[in-house]
C-alpha cells in the first residue's frame, strides 16, 4: 500500500461519521471476519484509522480497494455536494437496448482514449443505477484521488446526474458518455440540487404533481376544521381558495426537495410599460434559497404570505424541472442567452 | 363597511372576541387555551386574518365585545395588515374593546422601530398592550388568561367595571423621553 492510498483512505475514513463507520466497512468486503471483529469502533478515529491501515497492508490492499469504500460510502449517502443534471439528446436506435456490461466497457474505454491518465471504477446500484467515480489526471500526473467526481446514470433514461465535474474535465465527460450511450449530445437541464432522489424524482416525475387544468377541481383536504363549536373563522372560505391555489400550482403530495433556485434577469428597464432610452439589458440575479424550497415556497402560497395565484415563473420549477432561469425580453434585442424564455 | 361595537344586542352570559392575526399561527392555539379556561361564561372566539371581515357572515356574526390585534414582531407584514386593518374598526371599539398583543418582543436581534410605533399607535389609540410568548404552552395559557381577563369586562361581565374603565388604567403610555429606548 503506497503513501497516496493511504492518504486517501485517512481522508475517507475522517469524512465517514463515527455512527455510520462500522455499518459502511462490514458492506467492504475487503477484510475477514477475524479482522473486522478486532478493530474496535469505541476507539477515537484516528487510533481505528492506524489500526484499519495496519490490516490493509497485512491483506495487501490497494488504491482500487480504497475507492471502492469511499464509492459505497458515497451511494449510502448520496445527499453530499452539489448534483447537476445533464439531459442526453437526439437517441439513436440502440439507445435503448444498451445493457450496463457494454455501458461500462464502452465508457471506460472512450474515456481511456481521450485521456491518459485516468481512474473509472463503476458499480451497479440496485434501483438500476450506474454509480462512475472518476479521478483524472493529466498527461504527466497521477490521478487524483482526493476530488473525484461522480457520475449516477439510470440506463434507457436520458438523464444524467454529475457532482464535483471541473470545467476542465466536462468535456472529455460528455465525449466519453454520448457514444457509449448512443445519443447524439448532451445538453445542460439547469436544475442542481444536494439531494440526488429528489432529483431523480423530479425529473422522471415520481411525485404526485399538479396538472393544469381549465377547471377547478375540488380538494380533497379542506381547510382544518376548528377543534370547538365556540371557535369559528371568519375567512374559511379564503382559506380554502388559498389551499386550492397552492395545490394547483405544486400538487398535493410531498414535494421534492431543491435548496436553491435562480431567476436571472437580463431585461430592458421599462418607464410605464413602454422600453426606457437605456439600451443595455437591465441585469440581477434573485436567488430564492431554502432547506426544502418547493415546501416553503407552498406553504407561503397555502399561508397567504404570498400572493395568489401563483407566478408561472415559480410554478415552472415543477413543470419544467429547472432550478436555473433567464429572463429575457421578448423582443430579438437579447438572443445570445441559454436560458429558456418564460 | 366597519365592525360597530352597538348595533346588535348583547346574548346572555356570552362573550364574544376576535382575534385578528395576519400569520394565522398563533391565534388557533390562543384560541383553543381561552375556550378551555372560560367554564362559567359562554366564550365564542372568532379568528380573522384581517379587517374588513367579510360581508356574507355579517348576518350570523353576533356582537363583538373585544377585538384582539396579534402583532408578530419579526415580519413587518404583521405590522403593517394591523395598522390597515385598524381603518375599518368603528370609534366605539376604541373606548375599552380594543386590545393589542405582541409576540417575540423578547428577541434582540429585531428592529427596535417596530415595538416602537406599535407602542406609539397603541398609546395613540388609548388600548392596552400586552406581551406575549408564543412558543411555549404556558406562554400561551398565560395570554388566553390576560385576555379573558379583559374580555370579561369589556362583556359588561364583570360588576362596577366598564371596558373604559379598564382601558385607562391599563393603556398604553409611551414615555416623553425621545431616549427611553436606549436606558437598558
Amino acid at each position: 500500500m503506497d503513501d497516496s492510498a493511504k492518504q486517501v483512505l485517512r481522508k475517507i475514513i475522517r469524512r465517514i461519521p463515527s455512527n455510520k463507520l462500522q455499518n459502511i466497512l462490514s458492506k467492504w468486503e475487503h477484510l475477514s471476519k477475524k479482522q473486522f471483529r478486532s478493530l474496535e469502533f469505541t476507539q477515537a478515529k484516528w487510533l481505528l484509522c492506524d489500526n484499519l491501515l495496519s490490516l490493509c497492508e497485512e491483506n495487501d490492499l490497494s488504491m482500487k480497494h480504497v475507492t471502492e469504500l469511499e464509492m459505497i460510502y458515497r451511494i449510502e449517502n448520496p445527499a453530499q455536494g452539489s448534483w447537476n443534471v445533464c439531459q442526453l439528446i437526439d437517441p439513436s436506435e440502440e439507445a435503448v437496448t444498451v445493457d450496463s456490461l457494454t455501458f461500462k466497457d464502452s465508457f471506460k474505454a472512450h474515456l481511456k482514449h481521450l485521456i491518459s491518465h485516468v481512474s473509472v471504477k463503476m458499480k451497479k446500484h440496485e434501483d438500476n443505477a450506474i454509480w462512475i467515480r472518476i479521478a483524472w489526471g493529466d498527461n504527466f500526473t497521477q490521478p487524483n484521488h482526493l476530488n473525484p467526481t461522480y457520475v449516477v446514470h439510470h440506463l434507457q433514461t436520458p438523464y444524467v446526474f454529475v457532482s464535483g465535474l471541473t470545467a476542465k474535465h466536462k468535456p472529455f465527460l460528455h465525449q466519453a458518455l454520448i457514444p457509449s450511450t448512443h445519443y447524439g449530445g448532451l445538453k445542460d437541464v439547469h436544475l442542481s440540487g444536494r439531494c440526488l432522489t429528489a432529483l431523480r424524482d423530479l425529473l422522471m416525475r415520481q411525485y404526485k404533481q399538479a396538472f393544469p387544468v381549465k377547471h377547478p377541481r375540488l380538494l380533497q383536504e379542506k381547510s382544518p376544521v376548528p377543534s370547538h363549536p365556540n371557535i369559528e373563522t371568519e375567512h374559511a372560505k379564503h382559506t380554502e381558495k388559498r389551499l386550492q391555489m397552492a395545490a394547483e400550482a405544486f400538487g398535493e403530495g410531498i414535494l421534492p426537495k431543491l435548496e436553491t433556485a435562480v431567476y436571472k434577469l437580463e431585461t430592458r428597464f421599462r418607464e410605464n410599460g413602454m422600453p426606457g432610452r437605456r439600451e443595455e439589458p437591465f441585469r440581477g440575479v434573485v436567488k430564492f434559497s431554502s432547506s426544502n424550497l418547493l415546501e416553503s415556497l407552498k406553504n407561503c402560497v397555502s399561508s397567504g404570505m404570498a400572493s395568489a395565484p401563483v407566478t408561472p415563473l415559480l410554478s415552472s420549477i415543477t413543470q419544467k424541472g429547472r432550478n436555473y432561469f433567464v429572463i429575457t425580453d421578448k423582443g430579438p434585442g437579447v438572443s445570445h442567452t441559454q436560458g429558456r424564455k418564460i | 363597511m366597519s365592525l360597530k361595537p352597538f348595533n346588535k344586542l348583547p346574548e346572555l352570559n356570552t362573550a364574544n372576541v376576535l382575534l385578528v392575526e395576519n400569520e394565522e399561527r398563533f391565534q388557533k392555539k390562543l384560541a383553543d387555551a381561552i375556550v378551555l379556561l372560560e367554564n362559567n361564561v359562554n366564550v365564542i372566539v372568532r379568528l380573522a386574518r384581517s379587517l374588513p371581515l367579510p360581508l356574507e357572515n355579517a348576518e350570523s356574526r353576533p356582537r363583538i365585545d373585544l377585538v384582539v390585534f396579534i402583532v408578530h414582531l419579526n415580519s413587518e407584514q404583521s405590522l403593517l395588515s394591523a395598522e390597515t386593518s385598524l381603518k375599518h374598526l368603528d370609534s366605539g371599539y376604541f373606548l375599552g374593546k380594543v386590545c393589542f398583543l405582541v409576540t417575540g418582543a423578547r428577541c434582540g436581534t429585531l428592529p427596535y422601530e417596530r415595538l416602537t410605533s406599535l407602542k406609539k399607535m397603541a398609546a395613540t389609540l388609548n388600548s392596552p398592550l400586552l406581551m406575549t410568548e408564543d412558543k411555549t404552552a404556558e406562554g400561551v395559557n398565560t395570554a388566553a388568561q390576560r385576555v379573558l381577563a379583559v374580555l370579561r369586562v369589556a362583556a359588561g361581565l364583570v360588576p362596577m367595571a366598564t371596558g373604559l374603565y379598564l382601558s385607562s388604567l391599563t393603556r398604553c403610555t409611551v414615555p416623553n423621553d425621545p431616549d427611553w429606548q436606549n436606558q437598558d
